[in-house]
């Protein structure tokens, strides 16, 4: 427990800072939506003239961006990519926090085990992601409910919300992984950065070329909100993946920090 | 009763060497020096014993408890210091040393206290506004708060002035009065010899001799110098057990090994200004066990 509150009293500010951040984003993007839903056949005639493989890309599906909810698909692409890179920052940073402050001596000799470490660390992780959801799921429904005024599937609404969540806790599990694997990491935004990044643009590519097959192999692919809307549930098949890769990582994770060796500085 | 215990200790990075069957024991109560050059293992023996980094083979005990199963079990009783130190930077010190004192179920206040009077470190600071003497006594007090039965102390006097080291090792001492046994590992020789009982010599990953301190000095040349009001003749110094003899003017140097009567009865045959005997301190021992190690080698 004193592992626990000592980890997540370091991850409080920045997760607060990212909480915030991601909630402004989700207020600027709702902020918008009355006017595009006024604008929508203007809308939807420009969009016709663009090319479909774009359209794809950014996650547009014209008939449904001029509703809310299609209008939060899109949107929550850019969400969820901020979310991934919090998520990423967070695993990355936790875990290699001994290796990148030089404290693995310090902490590493007190009677705990390694198992109980990783453990402190991830629920630490865990409780700031689930502030942010709740931070930003309110903050979300709250801003759906003022600028549409007609009402809308709080189901799919939720889905998708949700999904934030979700992909998070893959990009914290990937984050992890890497930085127990990198023996000697030293910087975690570059690393994070650069990961999330080429997880968006498979994602991006897949979807521009209609390849199925490539969107197993980004975590952006597992939750897509487009397919939350047209399909009103999640792609069983993908959640299915998503929790395999979820378990495996973190078991894995686990497995190699407590056997590797822990140098000195 | 031995409070730590190894056997075959072999540990290699890779295809690099780190230690090779290393096999010692300390015994209850003991300080224990663990002496040789930067690189010889010493480190990674420590590193092993704490199961910070694990064995290629060999096992060991520490207060008959297994290092890697019951690791947990044994860092409960055991203080260490490395010979770098860092800490959470933002934190004050003493949070820093309330939260070590929150892994050991015991109240650790009132000695975090003591320590740190007596080490003279202010305990409001932050860390990262500490220098690096500071920071060492930060280590000092986190190793020595929960009262430990063994304290591993790897090279740990660098960056503490020559008073604060002189504190520490009182501190050490007063420590292995109340039975606290000490592994003391250091490439200073002089400050092995001030506080150990016994030395284990390591060298290139292998250990080269465990002995008492004292039998080593026994066991060893001495270093004469004598002074002479008239030049002597260095046939006289043709002598069994002599070694580096030196010759200049009235000065006669030489490492002696062996019965000092008849060396000293050929002395006595001097006419002499003056003399002096003395015993060869650790570094000296040290090279000469390098030495002999080395010759023994190109022999084979």
């Amino acid at each position: 427990m004193n592992m626990y509150r000592h980890e997540f009293k370091n991850v409080l500010k920045s997760t607060l800072i990212w909480t915030l951040s991601i909630m402004a984003i989700t207020i600027f993007f709702f902020s918008m939506y009355p006017t595009f839903s006024e604008e929508a056949e203007s809308l939807k005639r420009m969009l016709e003239g663009f090319p479909d493989a774009l359209l794809q890309a950014l996650n547009f599906n014209i008939t449904a961006f001029t509703s809310i909810l299609g209008f939060y698909s899109y949107i929550f692409v850019y969400i969820s990519l901020a979310g991934a890179i919090q998520a990423m920052v967070l695993g990355t940073g936790i875990a290699s926090r001994e290796i990148r402050e030089k404290t693995a001596d310090f902490l590493l000799t007190k009677p705990v085990t390694r198992q109980s470490i990783m453990t402190s660390k991830l629920l630490a992780a865990f409780t700031a992601i689930i502030i942010t959801n709740a931070g930003y799921l309110s903050t979300a429904y709250l801003m759906a409910v003022i600028v549409e005024t007609e009402g809308f599937s709080q189901g799919i609404f939720f889905m998708i919300s949700l999904s934030l969540f979700f992909i998070q806790l893959i990009f914290l599990s990937v984050g992890v992984i890497t930085a127990v694997l990198i023996s000697r990491l030293k910087a975690v935004l570059p690393v994070s950065l650069g990961t999330v990044f080429a997880f968006f643009v498979i994602n991006m590519f897949s979807k521009s070329i209609g390849d199925e097959k490539m969107g197993y192999f980004t975590p952006f692919h597992y939750f897509d909100s487009m397919y939350i809307l047209q399909h009103e549930t999640y792609n069983p098949s993908n959640m299915i993946l998503a929790f395999v890769l979820v378990v495996l990582l973190i078991i894995s994770s686990y497995v190699v920090y407590t056997k590797k060796d822990i140098h000195t500085i | 009763m031995n409070v730590i215990e190894i056997n075959g200790l072999t540990k290699h990075y890779g295809k690099a060497r780190g230690i090779e069957d290393v096999t010692f024991s300390v015994k209850e109560g003991e300080i224990f020096g663990f002496i040789g050059p930067n690189g010889a293992g010493k480190s990674t023996t420590i590193r092993t014993l704490l199961s910070l980094i694990y064995p290629t083979g060999g096992s060991a005990t520490i207060l008959g408890m297994d290092m890697i199963k019951d690791a947990p079990e044994i860092k409960k009783q055991v203080g260490y210091l490395p010979s770098e130190v860092f800490y959470y930077d933002n934190m004050k010190v003493i949070d820093l040393l309330n939260y070590s004192a929150s892994f050991y179920k015991k109240d650790c206040s009132s000695r975090i206290k003591e320590l740190a009077e007596r080490l003279d470190l202010d305990l409001n600071k932050k860390i990262e506004d500490l220098s690096f003497g500071n920071k060492k006594k930060v280590g000092i007090v986190q190793g020595l708060l929960h009262s430990p039965k063994l304290i591993i102390l790897d090279e740990p006097t660098s960056g503490l002035d020559p008073l604060m080291q002189q504190t520490f090792f009182d501190l050490l001492k007063e420590e292995n009065e109340k039975g606290v046994t000490i592994l003391f590992s250091s490439h200073i020789l002089s400050e092995v010899q001030k506080l150990c009982d016994r030395v284990a010599i390591i060298k290139d990953g292998k250990i080269v001799k465990v002995e008492k301190i004292s039998t080593l000095r026994e066991n060893n040349y001495k270093k004469f110098h004598i002074e002479t009001k008239t030049p002597a003749d260095q046939e006289m110094f043709n002598f069994e057990g002599i070694k580096d003899l030196e010759m200049e003017g009235n000065s006669i140097r030489f490492l002696f090994k062996g019965d000092l009567n008849p060396i000293m009865g050929r002395i006595a045959e001097l006419d002499i200004g003056n003399v002096w005997i003395e015993e060869p301190d650790l570094e000296e021992i040290f090279m000469h066990y390098y030495e002999k190690e080395d010759q023994g080698r190109e022999h084979v």
